[in-house]
C-alpha cells in the first residue's frame, strides 16, 4: 500500500465522451452474454436449417430471429441493465446519471439488429423474393415484411429488455414479457383466421410489436391479410422509441426528464398514427390465391 | 471554488420516521470521525452529503454547490467519493474491472490513465496482488477495500466513507489512516464509524450523532478531556458508574458522569468519552422515533 497522490482526471472527458466509451463498455458485456450468443447460434441453425423446398409459407419460418434475437436479446440486455443495481449506491453517486447509462445500454440493441440485419440478408438468399410463400404483396412490401418480422424485432426486443430493467424489480420480468409477448401474438392472431376481411381483427393482429401477414392451410390456399407492412415498421420503430424514452425517464429530472416527457408525448402520437395506417392501410380485403 | 461543507437546519425524514433533524455543520479540509449509536442518522447524513438523498428541510452546500439543482449535484459527483455501509458486486466482476467500471463512470475515459488510477487505489487499499480475482470469491474485508478503492479514484476532494474498517485486518486500518491522513491534507473526509480508536488515531474533529440531532461537534481532545477524573479502575463494577465493563486485566473500567475522589483514575479514552457523552447527557432519553 502506498499513499501516493491521484494523477490528475482529465476534465476535458465529461459528456459525450463518456457516454462513447460507455457503450463500448457495455457493447463489451452484452457480447460475450451466454443468452445471446445462444440466441445467435440458434438464429443461424434456423436460418440455415430451413431450406426454401420445405417451407409453405414465409410467416412460418421468419418468426425464429424475432424469438432468438428479439426475446433472448431482451433477456441480456434486461440482465444487463439489472446487473449493477446492487452496485446502484456507489454508481448512482457518480457523474454519469442513470438516464446517460440507460441510453448507452439502449446503444447496445444495436448488435442484436446488425444481426438482425445479416440474417435479413441470409433469409433473402435462401427464400428469394417473388415466391409464393410470400402471399400477394408487391416485392417492395416483401421486404417491407421482413424488415418488420426479422430486423425490427431484433431492435425491440433489447430496448425493452432495458426498460423493463429500469422500471421492474421482479428478475424474471423479461421472461415473463417474453412469454406475454409470445401469447399475445398468438392469441391476436385468432380473429383473422375467422374473419380475415376484418378491420377490428386487422388491428387487434397488428396491437403487437410482431405480426403475421400471411395464412396459409398447409400450403392448399395462401391468404394475404389486411393491414400495412410499411406503416407496420413506424409501429414498431415508434414502440422502439417508446421503450428508449421510458427507460431514459428512470432517474432522469429537470431539463433531462422534462425533454424526455416532451418527446416521449411525440412518439406516443406517432405510434397512434402509424397504428392507425398501419391497420388500415395496405390490401382493403384479404387476398386469396 | 469553496472548499467547504456547509449544512443549515438540515432535516431528513421516511415517512413518519425523523432520521436527522436540524442539523447545523460547517466542514473544512481534514479527517472529520462521525460517531454514533446505530440508528443516529450517521448514514442517512453521510447519503445526504453523498448526494444520494435529498433533505426534507434545510439546506446543503457542498463546494459551494447546491446539489438539488441537477447541474450543481453532477458537479458534486465529479469530485466525490463515496464509500457506502452496504455494497453488492455484480456477478462475475473482477476487482480490477468494477473499479475500472467506476473510474469510466466518473469520467476517466482515457484508458491509459483510467488504468493507471485503478492500480494505484487497488494498490493503495492493498488490493494489487488479487486485482484481477473475482469479487464473489473475496473475503468480507477484501470486499469493503474494493468499495473503498472505488472512493479514492482521482483523489476526490470529498471523500465519505460509511464504516471503511469493518472487517479490515489492524494492519490494513493502520495503512487506511495513513492514506487518509494523506488525503485529508487537501480534501474533506468525513469518516463514520463505531471504532473509536480509528476516530481517535486520525481526526482531529469528532461529531457526535445521537437521535437524528448533533450531541457534540468538536476537538476529539476536547471530547476527551471531558472525560477526565470520571474513568477509573476498581475489583469490582461501581454502582455510581454510568457503563462499566470487565478488562483484560480482570479489573473493572468504571466510567461516571460525576468525577469522583478516593479511586485509581485512568487517562481516558475516545471512547470512555463517547460512553459519558451518550450516558451522561440528561436529555438523551428518547424524545422521538429516529432511524438511520
Amino acid at each position: 500500500m502506498n499513499a501516493t497522490l491521484a494523477p490528475t482526471r482529465p476534465e476535458s472527458s465529461a459528456g459525450r465522451t463518456t457516454f462513447a466509451a460507455l457503450v463500448v463498455r457495455e457493447l463489451r458485456r452484452f457480447v460475450v452474454n451466454p443468452v445471446f450468443l445462444a440466441a445467435v447460434a440458434l438464429t443461424a441453425w434456423t436460418t440455415w436449417g430451413n431450406p426454401a423446398a420445405s417451407v409453405n409459407e414465409i410467416d412460418s419460418v421468419n418468426w425464429y430471429p424475432a424469438i432468438f434475437l428479439g426475446g433472448f436479446g431482451m433477456m441480456a440486455t434486461f440482465w444487463l441493465t439489472r446487473s449493477m443495481r446492487h452496485s446502484e449506491p456507489v454508481v448512482g453517486v457518480t457523474p454519469t446519471g442513470l438516464p446517460v447509462r440507460s441510453a448507452a445500454l439502449c446503444t447496445v440493441a444495436v448488435v442484436p439488429f446488425l444481426c438482425g440485419v445479416l440474417t435479413l440478408f441470409a433469409f433473402l438468399h435462401y427464400h428469394p423474393l417473388d415466391a409464393r410463400v410470400y402471399g400477394a404483396f408487391s416485392p417492395p412490401a416483401q421486404v417491407a415484411v421482413l424488415v418488420g418480422q426479422i430486423v425490427v424485432p431484433t431492435l425491440g426486443g433489447p430496448l425493452l429488455g432495458v426498460a423493463l430493467g429500469r422500471w421492474v424489480r421482479f428478475p424474471g420480468a423479461a421472461f415473463v414479457a417474453f412469454l406475454v409477448l409470445f401469447g399475445w401474438v398468438n392469441v391476436a392472431t385468432v380473429p383473422s383466421l375467422s374473419h380475415p376481411d376484418s378491420l377490428a381483427a386487422t388491428a387487434l393482429r397488428q396491437f403487437a410489436p410482431f405480426t403475421h401477414f400471411t395464412f396459409t392451410n398447409n400450403g392448399a390456399a395462401m391468404t394475404t391479410w389486411r393491414g400495412s407492412p410499411w406503416f407496420f415498421i413506424g409501429w414498431q420503430l415508434a414502440l422502439c422509441a417508446i421503450a428508449v424514452l421510458v427507460a431514459m425517464l428512470r432517474g432522469a429530472d429537470g431539463r433531462v426528464r422534462a425533454r424526455v416527457t416532451r418527446t416521449l408525448q411525440v412518439v406516443l402520437v406517432v405510434a397512434a398514427i402509424m397504428f392507425v395506417l398501419a391497420a388500415a392501410g395496405g390490401f382493403t380485403h384479404a387476398v386469396h390465391a | 471554488m469553496s472548499r467547504s461543507i456547509s449544512l443549515h437546519g438540515v432535516g431528513r425524514t421516511f415517512g413518519a420516521t425523523r432520521a436527522l433533524a436540524d442539523v447545523d455543520l460547517d466542514m473544512e479540509p481534514g479527517v472529520i470521525g462521525l460517531l454514533g449509536p446505530n440508528g443516529a442518522g450517521k448514514t442517512t447524513l453521510l447519503r445526504l452529503l453523498a448526494t444520494a438523498l435529498s433533505p426534507s428541510q434545510g439546506e446543503i452546500r457542498v463546494l459551494g454547490r447546491d446539489p438539488q439543482v441537477p447541474a450543481e449535484r453532477t458537479d458534486i459527483r465529479r469530485r466525490l467519493g463515496y464509500q457506502p455501509q452496504e455494497i453488492g458486486f455484480p456477478r462475475g466482476f473482477t476487482a480490477f474491472a468494477f473499479v475500472d467500471y467506476i473510474a469510466l463512470l466518473k469520467e476517466w475515459t482515457q484508458p491509459a490513465a483510467r488504468h493507471a488510477e485503478v492500480r494505484r487505489v487497488l494498490d493503495q487499499v492493498g488490493l494489487s496482488d488479487i486485482a484481477t480475482k473475482r469479487i464473489r470469491a473475496m473475503s468480507g474485508g477484501q470486499r469493503r477495500r474494493v468499495a473503498l478503492a472505488q472512493a479514492l479514484l482521482g483523489s476526490p476532494p470529498v471523500l465519505m466513507l460509511d464504516e471503511p474498517t469493518t472487517g479490515v485486518d489492524p494492519e490494513q486500518r493502520v495503512t487506511l489512516r495513513t492514506v487518509l491522513a494523506e488525503i485529508a491534507r487537501t480534501s474533506i473526509v468525513v469518516l463514520s464509524t463505531h471504532q473509536t480508536e480509528d476516530v481517535a488515531a486520525l481526526c482531529e474533529r469528532v461529531i457526535v450523532l445521537d437521535r437524528g440531532r448533533v450531541r457534540y461537534d468538536g476537538q476529539v481532545t476536547e471530547l476527551v478531556r471531558q472525560a477526565a477524573g470520571r474513568v477509573w479502575l476498581a475489583d469490582q463494577p461501581d454502582p455510581a458508574a454510568t457503563v462499566s465493563w470487565r478488562t483484560g486485566t480482570g479489573r473493572y473500567r468504571n466510567v461516571a458522569a460525576q468525577a469522583r475522589d478516593g479511586v485509581e483514575h485512568v487517562e481516558p479514552s475516545l471512547e470512555d468519552a463517547y460512553l459519558l457523552l451518550r450516558g451522561g447527557l440528561p436529555d438523551s432519553r428518547p424524545t422521538e422515533e429516529v432511524a438511520s
